[in-house]
């Protein structure tokens, strides 16, 4: 009863706005009347009546107020009420709008987009039915507990396959690439070896044909794919002839049987499938030695669905108790004994694998919770601007407050009313940030997909990245709106109503202070993020001009296949030989070398090495890194030899084993003696004594895989003394300018000896920049941000600066009049300077110096302390803090104290 | 003035409620009618009515309707509810409880502890 009329009377009131209002105030009026009417029959005068009626009837606009907030509905009414209101406020000071707007559209655009990163990567379930009962299965040695690591080999995986009794299905993949094309440039897809339960197990559905189930991955299977709905649509315009037809892979053909649903890209975060290959078909591409019964060839990861009713921890001890069974199937006979004992106590362990496995993820968690951070601080920047800015409006609007609270309105309605203004702010300001962050996120994933490899993600608006940015656009309306709403509504009516904008001594003092606090924490903050972004530019600085002991600069790299060319084995040093002379009398190229391996590149060869030598180092220490070159290689790339001699062309299969080894090498393995003419040696394989092998030159150090590298012991091999010719080697072809021109001719030149091999282009120093893209991503985003803040920061000092000078002008009048010359003028109104930037220096190098440790990991060449980096952030702050004290200053100083005077 | 005596907050609601019982009043009307029935006694702040009354209307203790006073002016006229009459009754009971203790804790005499 109670509910439904004051339902009734929420409704009325929305509905009948301004009728109810009308006849509250007839209401009102009526009372006053009829008390007039008592009055005038007492013996007064009708207008002495009328004036005692309305003044014991008190505050007319105030009981209509009370009046209003009882009826109910008021809310609403009250919401949209100051909206309007807001809206006219809002777009009366249309510059100090467009600012706050544009940086909260900023702040709030920056958060959206890496959160939503954040999300996608690191956050979201697979899109497969029920992903939570999903667990990765990794193998842990017991030696280097809590290290698991991810990849197995067929054999192991059929162990896990037959003898796993607690998932209710399995399965295993692996990612890989296909060239579509036959011979001439490489047209790679990608393509992913999965078992035959990978899609039933995920519970993924074909919208064409059908996808592959336990029978399609047997021994001997026939090569058939199943493509994804968007490489279907793409290639084959999602036509249904597609199923049935025969597709090119690495030169084999493959029957299509069917097309998985749209939405499913794989398990894998950061990447996409276009087309899958059962397991059985690796044989068919590996050829003589399959990868399928290899027992060191580590390549497939495994997941599994928990059998429902079965906990993690059941699940865990199983895995625990099927392990020996499941490794002693697979031991690698090749390996020694002790190798093998080891391999035997390896155990299994299974992670929740509910959102998916991502290298991406490993690769960017630490950069984009990094970011997150630094695009907090640029919005909690942006907070203390606007609570500035809407701290001086509020003063100029104080006489406003004044009237509003005379004549009637309650603090609570004035500070609702305010807060209206500054939640309105942020909601457009979010609104405008979706926006910006749809654009920034896309412009992000591009940022940082290189040609190796490139980063694919589903970005989509999901209700978690809406509601994170709803609710930073109520927690920043709020943070901003609530200091100069609780100060400006405070002032007391009297000194309003009489001074006008010259309120006491007092109480302008107490308006003034948060001003200078929110400065000079906006001084902190942006100090922190210049710490951090100074940091992250010097590392970059430090990484793109370190010496990496080769010239990255204009070689292009050419890797070539002959798996399709057709080239029986014992010819194929001979086809690259070849090759190497003919891409080196192109014209326009100045040299050419030829290597199994270029620098900065994922593929390692390491072996342990032994020497003659009483310091020879052991285990670890021992390892080198190979690669098999050509004569032209060292050239080719300017790594200077050192010692001794370049391979040539008397170094053939037949001669003696020869190497050239980096200066590491020598420190490490022959720290006392000369090492050229010395003789190295690798492990014995089983059967076959390694022969011995003499160091004929010594050439400086160069950069191995990765810049970040300390210098590795590296031997170099003569390609032609390679134990075992590749179907795939490089050539680096050292050119005037601008490689990638040269590679039509490098076509040309390659279909004239051989159609069917294969090529593939990059040049050196895309190849070296692609492995800094996390440096690069942190450098220019902290450096954009840092940018963003001092430009902020700089705003806001202007902004608080010049509402000091306003309000004491009448002051600096005085003193001038009085003879004060400018100069003092100035440093009264520097020294306010002084105090905050001080403050805020001293407050952000302190919070810099807890938090810079953090960044350690990320940072390359120097410490995260670096005193020349955190000076010249201080500097540059505080330089750019003083130009923005100054101006208000200037103008302090050129006050005519007539009219100041005046004025008063 | 000294006769009279500011009425004691949260009293205002249980005052109109018993003047409306006697007959619907507009809101001048309770007034006079307060100041009737407490003999002169109560001073009600006359702005301060009507806030008291929109919030009983909104809780359905009263209801209010539009029609012509004694003197020919157009007027919202209020009287109980069912629940306000309950309310009342209730309020009632509660207050002269309190008044009954109330008076007699005051003249409780040194003898009778």
């Amino acid at each position: 009863m109670r509910l439904l009329s004051s339902l009734r009377s929420v409704l009325s009131t929305l509905f009948h706005r301004v009728r109810v209002e009308g006849d509250t105030e007839e209401e009102l009026r009526a009372h006053v009347q009829n008390r007039a009417d008592d009055l005038e029959r007492s013996g007064l005068a009708r207008a002495e009546a009328e004036r005692r009626a309305r003044i014991e009837f008190g505050g007319h606009e105030k009981f209509k107020e009370e009046c209003r907030e009882e009826r109910g509905g008021n809310f609403v009414q009250v919401l949209l009420q100051d909206s309007h209101y807001a809206l006219r406020i809002l777009s009366r000071t249309p510059l100090v709008t467009a600012v706050a707007l544009l940086s909260l559209a900023l702040g709030i655009g920056a958060n959206t987009a890496i959160f939503s990163l954040i999300d996608t990567v690191m956050l979201r379930l697979l899109p497969v039915r029920q992903p939570e009962e999903l667990v990765q299965i990794l193998r842990e040695d017991p030696s280097r507990a809590g290290i698991a690591t991810s990849s197995f080999t067929n054999p192991l995986w059929e162990q896990v396959r037959d003898h796993q009794d607690i998932f209710s299905g399995t399965f295993s993949w692996s990612d890989s690439q296909f060239n579509l094309a036959q011979g001439g440039a490489a047209r790679y897809v990608n393509g992913i070896y999965t078992s035959g339960g990978f899609f039933n197990t995920l519970g993924v559905r074909p919208v064409a044909g059908r996808l592959f189930s336990d029978s399609d991955d047997r021994r001997g299977c026939p090569a058939t794919a199943v493509l994804s709905y968007g490489f279907w649509q793409e290639h084959f315009g999602g036509e249904q002839s597609a199923i049935g037809s025969t597709l090119s892979l690495n030169n084999h053909a493959v029957q299509i049987i069917g097309v998985s649903s749209p939405g499913f890209y794989g398990v894998d975060v950061g990447s996409k499938f276009d087309v899958a290959v059962p397991i059985c078909a690796a044989s068919l591409f590996d050829g003589k030695e399959s990868r399928l019964d290899h027992r060191s060839w580590w390549w497939l990861n495994i997941m599994g669905r928990i059998k429902s009713g079965l906990s993690t921890d059941q699940c865990r001890v199983r895995l625990a108790v099927l392990a020996p069974q499941v490794f002693a199937g697979a031991v690698p006979q090749d390996w020694d004994l002790d190798g093998q004992q080891r391999f035997r106590k390896r155990t299994l362990v299974a992670v929740p694998a509910a959102s998916g496995t991502s290298d991406m993820r490993k690769q960017f968690s630490q950069p984009l919770y990094i970011l997150m951070a630094i695009v907090g601080l640029v919005l909690l920047i942006a907070c203390a601007n606007i609570a500035s800015l809407m701290l001086g409006r509020a003063a100029a609007r104080h006489k406003e407050f004044a009237v509003r609270k005379a004549l009637g309105a309650s603090r609570s309605r004035l500070i609702r009313q305010l807060l209206t203004e500054c939640l309105l702010l942020s909601t457009v300001g979010a609104l405008l940030g979706l926006l910006f962050a749809r654009w920034g996120t896309e412009l992000l994933v591009r940022y940082i997909s290189t040609a190796s490899n490139r980063i694919f993600l589903v970005l989509s608006l999901d209700w978690r990245v809406l509601s994170f940015t709803a609710s930073v656009a109520v927690l920043t309306g709020l943070l901003f709106g609530i200091l100069p709403a609780l100060r400006s509504t405070r002032a007391s009516l009297t000194s309003a109503m009489k001074g006008g904008d010259q309120t006491d001594h007092s109480e302008r003092r107490g308006r003034i202070r948060p001003g200078k606090w929110i400065v000079a924490s906006q001084v902190a903050l942006s100090l922190v993020l210049l710490v951090a972004s100074g940091l992250f530019l010097h590392s970059f600085f430090k990484l793109v001009t370190l010496d990496l002991g080769f010239d990255r600069r204009d070689v292009l790299l050419v890797r070539t296949n002959l798996k399709s060319a057709e080239i029986p084995p014992g010819r194929k040093n001979a086809v690259f030989d070849d090759l190497e002379r003919r891409l080196g009398a192109i014209p326009g190229v100045l040299a050419v070398g030829r290597s199994v391996r270029t620098p900065v590149s994922n593929f390692e060869w390491n072996q342990h090495v032994q020497v003659d030598s009483p310091e020879a180092p052991r285990g670890e220490d021992a390892l080198v890194f190979f690669n098999f070159i050509s004569g032209g290689y060292f050239p080719t790339l300017h790594t200077p030899l050192l010692e001794g001699r370049n391979f040539n062309g008397r170094d053939t299969e037949s001669s003696m084993r020869v190497a050239i080894v980096n200066q590491t090498f020598v420190h490490k393995f022959f720290p006392h003696s000369t090492a050229l003419g010395q003789y190295i040696r690798t492990d014995d394989s089983p059967g076959k004594k390694a022969p011995d092998i003499q160091i004929v030159g010594i050439v400086r150090d160069s950069k191995y895989e990765s810049l970040r590298e300390d210098a590795y012991s590296q031997a170099f091999f003569p390609a032609s003394q390679i134990p075992k010719a590749a179907d795939t080697e490089n050539f680096e072809l050292r050119v005037e300018r601008y490689p990638f021109g040269f590679i039509s001719a490098v076509q040309d030149t390659v279909r004239q000896l051989n159609k069917g091999i294969s090529l593939d282009f990059r040049s050196l120093e895309t190849q070296v920049n692609d492995s800094l893209v996390q440096d690069r991503l942190l450098a220019t985003l902290s450096t954009f941000f840092g940018g963003l803040a001092l430009l902020l920061a700089m705003i806001g000092l202007y902004g608080a600066l010049s509402y000091l000078v306003t309000i004491r002008r009448a002051e600096f009048g005085v003193r001038i009049a009085l003879g004060a010359g400018p100069a003092s003028i100035l440093s009264l109104v520097m020294k306010d300077v002084a105090v905050v930037l001080g403050g805020g220096v001293a407050a952000g190098a302190f919070t810099s110096l807890l938090t810079v440790r953090l960044l350690q990991k990320m940072l390359f060449g120097l410490t995260a302390y670096d005193p020349t980096t955190m000076l010249a952030a201080v500097g540059l702050l505080s330089a750019v803090a003083l130009l923005s004290g100054y101006l208000p200053a200037r103008r302090a100083m050129r006050v005519d104290p007539m009219v100041a005077l005046r004025y008063e | 003035m000294s006769s009279q005596a500011q009425i004691l907050p949260g009293t205002l609601d249980l005052l109109i409620l018993k003047a409306v019982s006697l007959g619907p009043l507009h809101g001048y009307g309770v007034l006079l009618r307060i100041e009737q029935i407490s003999q002169g006694a109560l001073l009600v702040e006359q702005g301060a009515l009507y806030p008291a009354l929109f919030r009983l209307v909104r809780q359905g203790l009263l209801k209010a309707s539009w029609g012509t006073s004694e003197n020919n002016r157009r007027a919202k006229f209020y009287e109980l509810t069912s629940a306000g009459r309950k309310r009342l009754q209730q309020e009632a009971d509660g207050w002269n409880r309190l008044a009954t203790a109330i008076a007699s804790a005051l003249n409780a005499r040194p003898e009778e502890v």
